[in-house]
């Protein structure tokens, strides 16, 4: 048989191609329905925090951070509670890494607050000596984007059926009061910062990126 | 058409193939010397201002090796060797040859405009699938092209039987093209929401778990299908080919090909071992994990049995050095990665550097020396002149043994310890280890690691010296050397 | 055994030598479990990994290619009708014998969870140390609340605690001068004390600035008259008043506790809650050692 399959390169083909692919749907059908069920009180990004996650991901902090906490009692001391597949439901994609240079981030907004982040992401090292973090003033200068966000935002809710606008949920409405949304939770941040361009920025109406990166780790919880 | 067509066969495409190849290993590579290094000396982080953070340049460094170094890699090796075992030459279609070019053009002008992508910040965040969508859009162009230009050459062969490289060849196009595509699909948000934003993000049709299950089936099989298969193509051709002796054993091939072919695709869940995944889906990578070793070591075995009784060519062909230590490394790799896979060694391995050195034992030691050594035994065919410098092919085989042994072992240490110091408690029940202490501890494996990619890349430096020089100034041949590459001392 | 398979074990021997080494020099416990498993885990890859390529190996020196030749060939590639070595078939059978067993019955009847696993740890943890450390007395307080601090403190406070260069509150030393202005000018009401809050601008100008001076100095000396707006509160030793308001002039139990529980904002930064990131007796420890730790 394997001979005839070798001078029948379509079958051939067929054969390679049932033998690989259905392992694949064993492997990722069983769990689609079940993993996308969220945690009680779970809520969208709101604009904000989305401008942040997705300063994350075109950086790739993934290259150095997970973000999975797993169940060990060595990993719940140090990064709080086992991370449980409902909290996830609203990162797309997923952010989890596979490699952690720097600690596990998942539940950072337990344990670090703005101000410690303002001067860890200006200068990790002004913080912790020893770090081999690179800074990154740059985020504090740049603008964050917005648009893109309320975009996603608005994309995830018409397809995917993410609960933006609906009860105890988040509000998006129209890109107006999006980027209206995002400037007031923009001073809020602002306020518990010292950096003069990021607070001049914000009083201009501007938002800069490390805001937007700075409400999205404060998220994390 | 001349009755011995088949004698002459067309490189230009498996030419062009090359010089990416060295071009790609080359930029990937250095970036990797320099990834190293930023960890082992930060400050290395600020010389490109923001376009040379370490999170930005990673993601260069792995997709420039994979999606250029490699992939030029397999489809140079493939250009050449698909004509020699299907017996047919490209120039006998016009229509394969104006593809083949077209593959090409299409691929070099997609992956310039993919690292740059890249250093500009655009990223999905999906390891080795980093590329937002228009990008991902001219790939899968370029891989539809690539299966017309195979499955053409097919279709006109002379040999009715297909050789085994072929096999894994068409593994190869179908593997990668399911993978790709499913993985990758994600929904812009410019044209989704009616014109608002950049036109560039995406976002993954996927979420949470759900990603995490899509994406490591895709990466786990992405190592498969463009860091094994093919290139246990290129060593079932390259060789016996270079040593003149028959395959060990076609019913080893066989059960190998089909073994690696059945099994390979359930492992993937072992990259998320004690993740949220239902346990016995994590369970499932594992098995299928440790099942695995025997199809990967059928083939290094079998390629070794080859070589019986072939002690003197291995001793005085550099060539055969790195095809017989291709496949030593790939055995370590793949008995590494499913003693890994367990549970047990997982809860240690995972997120620490002993993965990185898993990695490198496959991509220096299996993937890289198979590459060189099949691109150095199709120099002299292709450009008809004889190897430039045997001594320059021993110099780089030894500086690049010792820096795969440097990475692997100083990473290995470097993982176990760090994966155990994040677990240590002391005394009272508390964490030993702040987070930092864990990364300091890490500096001198870090400096170690930072040489082994020197040494590796010095004798990338000399592969392509001895390639440049091969192709345009050493001896000429009269006639197509039949087995051992000729080379100048 | 040939020379090169001796080299081959050799050098396995000799890079798990080093790890082990290593690890042990980090102070790690070999007896866990994931550690040990993991070490012969990693034993088992360099020793079956250099042993069989040593014996394959060495058949190109000792061996003859021999069989019978299939008439197929391409691009003068020829092909052996070799049976598979005999080792590698068994080894696969095994290997998917037991992959079936352990799949189908193997696995089920051990009933695995991996969240019952977490369980079990952190029971097996609370056994070996709650117990043992119940009744902690002064010196292994002190101990205790330095590992602690270490680990969960000092990226903010640093590890002597002086803050970073006025970072976070630097806790060798009670109060700065600024903080005790800003708290005047603002009052206070975060830390749950069960006086509840401290109104804003009970002093100020002048002698505002004299009663920060003379708090942040540690209330050496003679007190500012306009102290006194500060003693019914806090009494006049600043300690305040078992617990119904801080002291402000030194750390104490209470105020640790009080700290970790609500977190505080104050003129420097914010610093979050520790609420349920820590033990009773962890929290206890923090408080004797950031005591031993002042200026
Ligand atoms: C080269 C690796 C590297 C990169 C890239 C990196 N980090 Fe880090 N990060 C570290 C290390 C190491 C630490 C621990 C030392 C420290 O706190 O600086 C850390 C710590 C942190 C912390 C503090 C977490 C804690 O528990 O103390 C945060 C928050 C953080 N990083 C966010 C980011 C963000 C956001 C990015 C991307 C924009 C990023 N990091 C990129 C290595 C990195
Ligand atoms: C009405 C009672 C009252 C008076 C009067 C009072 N305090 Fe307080 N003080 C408190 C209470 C209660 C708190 C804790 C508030 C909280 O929970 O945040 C406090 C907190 C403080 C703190 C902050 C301690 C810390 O650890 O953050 C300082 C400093 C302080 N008081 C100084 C003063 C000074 C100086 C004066 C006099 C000008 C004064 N207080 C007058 C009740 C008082
Ligand atoms: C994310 C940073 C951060 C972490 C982690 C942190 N702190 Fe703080 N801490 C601060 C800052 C900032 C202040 C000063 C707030 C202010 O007064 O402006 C502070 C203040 C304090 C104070 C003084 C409170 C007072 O009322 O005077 C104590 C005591 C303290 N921290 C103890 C701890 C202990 C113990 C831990 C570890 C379990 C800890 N901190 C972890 C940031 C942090
Ligand atoms: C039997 C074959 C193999 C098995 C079972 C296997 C298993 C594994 C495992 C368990 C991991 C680590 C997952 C984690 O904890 O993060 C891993 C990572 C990896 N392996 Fe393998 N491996 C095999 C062969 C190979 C080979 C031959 C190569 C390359 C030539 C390779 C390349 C990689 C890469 C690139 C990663 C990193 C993935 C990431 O980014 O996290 N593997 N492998
Ligand atoms: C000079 C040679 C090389 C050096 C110095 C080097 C260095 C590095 C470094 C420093 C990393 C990051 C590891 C970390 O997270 O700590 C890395 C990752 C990686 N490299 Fe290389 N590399 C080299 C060659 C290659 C080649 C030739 C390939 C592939 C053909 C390759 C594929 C990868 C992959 C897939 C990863 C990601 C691994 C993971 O995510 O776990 N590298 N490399
Ligand atoms: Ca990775
Ligand atoms: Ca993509
Ligand atoms: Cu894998």
């Amino acid at each position: 048989m394997f001979h005839w399959l070798e001078k029948n390169p379509f079958f051939f083909s067929v054969g390679v191609f049932v033998v690989i692919a259905f392992a694949g749907l064993v492997e990722i059908l069983p769990n689609f329905a079940e993993a996308s069920r969220p945690v009680v009180n779970l809520k969208p990004y709101t604009v904000l925090e989305m401008a942040g996650k997705n300063i994350y991901k075109n950086e790739n902090c993934i290259t150095c951070h997970s973000q999975l906490i797993r169940p060990f009692k060595s990993e719940t001391d140090r990064y709080g509670q086992v991370s449980l597949s409902g909290e996830y439901v609203y990162d797309r994609p997923f952010l989890w890494g596979s490699r952690r240079i720097g600690p596990d981030l998942h539940r950072v907004g337990n344990y670090r607050t703005t101000d410690w982040h303002e001067n860890h992401m200006m200068d990790p090292k002004s913080v912790v000596p020893q770090s081999i973090m690179p800074a990154y003033p740059y985020m504090f200068t740049k603008t964050a984007d917005i648009d893109t966000a309320y975009a996603e935002a608005l994309t995830v809710k018409k397809v995917f059926a993410t609960p933006y606008d609906a009860p105890n949920g988040t509000k998006l409405g129209t890109l107006e009061e999006g980027r209206a949304a995002a400037l007031e939770e923009a001073k809020a941040i602002a306020a518990d910062m010292k950096n003069k361009d990021v607070k001049d920025a914000v009083a201009r109406g501007e938002i800069p990126q490390m805001i937007a990166l700075i409400a999205y780790l404060n998220r994390l919880k | 058409m001349q009755s011995n067509a088949a004698l002459e066969y067309d490189y230009t495409v498996a030419k062009l193939f090359t010089y990416t190849t060295i071009l790609f290993g080359i930029l990937g590579m250095t970036v990797g010397v320099l990834i190293a290094a930023q960890l082992a000396f930060p400050e290395l982080n600020y010389l490109l201002g923001e376009y040379g953070t370490f999170s930005r340049l990673r993601p260069i460094h792995t997709d420039t090796v994979i999606f250029g170094f490699m992939i030029s890699g397999i489809w140079a090796t493939y250009y050449y060797l698909s004509q020699r075992v299907l017996k047919v030459s490209m120039a006998e279609s016009k229509f394969l040859m104006f593809i083949g070019k077209l593959h090409f053009w299409l691929y070099f002008v997609g992956a310039l405009a993919a690292v740059i992508s890249l250093l500009l910040g655009f990223s999905s965040s999906k390891e080795y699938a980093e590329f937002e969508w228009p990008i991902d859009i001219v790939i899968v162009l370029v891989w539809v092209l690539w299966g017309v230009s195979m499955f053409g050459l097919i279709g006109i062969r002379r040999e009715k039987s297909l050789y085994i490289s072929m096999w894994y060849f068409v593994a190869t196009f179908l593997g990668v093209a399911m993978l790709y595509l499913f993985n990758n699909m994600a929904i812009p948000t410019y044209f989704a929401s009616g014109g608002i934003g950049s036109i560039m993000n995406s976002v993954s049709v996927y979420s949470g778990t759900n990603d995490a299950l899509v994406q490591w089936w895709y990466g786990h099989n992405a190592v498969a299908f463009v860091f094994t298969v093919p290139i246990i193509a290129m060593i079932y051709y390259f060789l016996p080919k270079e040593s003149g002796q028959a395959i060990y054993s076609y019913k080893l091939s066989l059960l190998s090909f089909w073994g690696l072919m059945f099994v390979y695709l359930w492992a993937g869940s072992h990259h998320l071992i004690y993740s949220t995944v239902p346990d016995w889906m994590q369970t499932m990578g594992s098995i299928f994990s440790i099942i695995l070793i025997l199809p990967s070591w059928g083939s290094a075995i079998n390629l070794l049995l080859t070589m019986k009784g072939e002690w003197n060519q291995l001793t005085e062909n550099p060539i055969i050095k790195l095809l017989v230590l291709a496949s030593t490394f790939y055995m370590l790799s793949t008995i590494e990665g499913p003693i890994q896979s367990i549970k047990s060694v997982n809860a240690i391995a995972h997120f620490t550097d002993w993965i990185p050195g898993h990695v490198h034992d496959g991509v220096l030691g299996w993937v890289g020396f198979m590459t060189f050594a099949g691109l150095l035994h199709m120099a002299p065919r292709m450009f008809k002149r004889e190897i430039y410098s045997k001594k320059l092919i021993e110099l780089q085989f030894w500086l690049q043994t010792t820096g795969i042994v440097l990475y692997f072992t100083s990473m290995w240490i470097a993982g176990i310890t760090q994966g155990m110091m994040w677990r240590a408690v002391d005394e009272y029940g508390n964490l030993m280890y702040s987070f930092i202490d864990t990364v300091a501890a890490l500096h001198p494996y870090w400096v170690i690691r930072t040489l082994a990619g020197v040494f590796f890349l010095v004798g990338v430096f000399i592969f392509a010296y001895n390639m440049i020089k091969t192709m345009t100034s050493s001896k000429e041949l009269a006639q197509e050397p039949k087995n051992q590459s000729p080379m100048a001392a | 055994m040939n020379s090169l398979m001796v080299k081959a074990l050799a050098f396995s021997a000799t890079l798990m030598i080093a790890t082990v080494v290593v690890v042990k020099y980090m102070n790690v416990d070999l007896s866990d479990p994931i550690n040990y498993i993991t070490i012969l885990g990693a034993a088992a890859i360099a020793f079956l990994t250099f042993g069989v390529a040593a014996k394959y190996i060495n058949q190109m020196k000792t061996d003859k290619s021999t069989g019978e030749l299939a008439n197929e060939s391409w691009d003068g590639i020829g092909e052996y009708k070799n049976e598979m070595p005999a080792g590698w078939a068994y080894s696969f059978l095994g290997t998917i014998i037991w992959g079936v067993w352990y799949w189908f019955s193997g696995y089920p009847l051990n009933a695995f969870s991996q969240i019952g696993q977490y369980n079990e740890e952190v029971k097996a943890y609370n056994t070996k140390f709650e117990a043992a450390f119940a009744n902690p007395d002064q010196a292994t307080l002190t101990a205790m609340g330095e590992s602690v601090f270490l680990v969960q403190c000092a990226p903010c406070h640093g590890e002597t605690g002086d803050g970073i260069s006025g970072k976070a509150h630097d806790l060798t030393n009670r109060m700065s001068k600024e903080q005790v202005l800003d708290v005047i000018a603002k009052g206070s009401n975060q830390l749950g004390y069960a006086m509840g809050a401290m109104p804003p601008m009970l002093a100020q100008g002048a002698d505002a600035e004299a009663i920060a001076a003379y708090v942040a100095g540690g209330m050496q000396g003679a007190a500012p008259a306009a102290f006194a707006t500060c003693t019914s509160c806090h009494g006049a030793d600043g300690k305040g008043n078992n617990g119904a308001a801080p002291s402000i002039v030194g750390y104490d139990e209470t105020l640790i506790s009080n700290v970790l529980e609500h977190g505080k904002k104050g003129a420097i930064g914010a610093m979050p809650s520790f609420k349920t990131r820590l033990t009773p007796v962890q929290e206890k420890a923090l408080a004797t050692y950031i005591q031993t730790i002042k200026g």
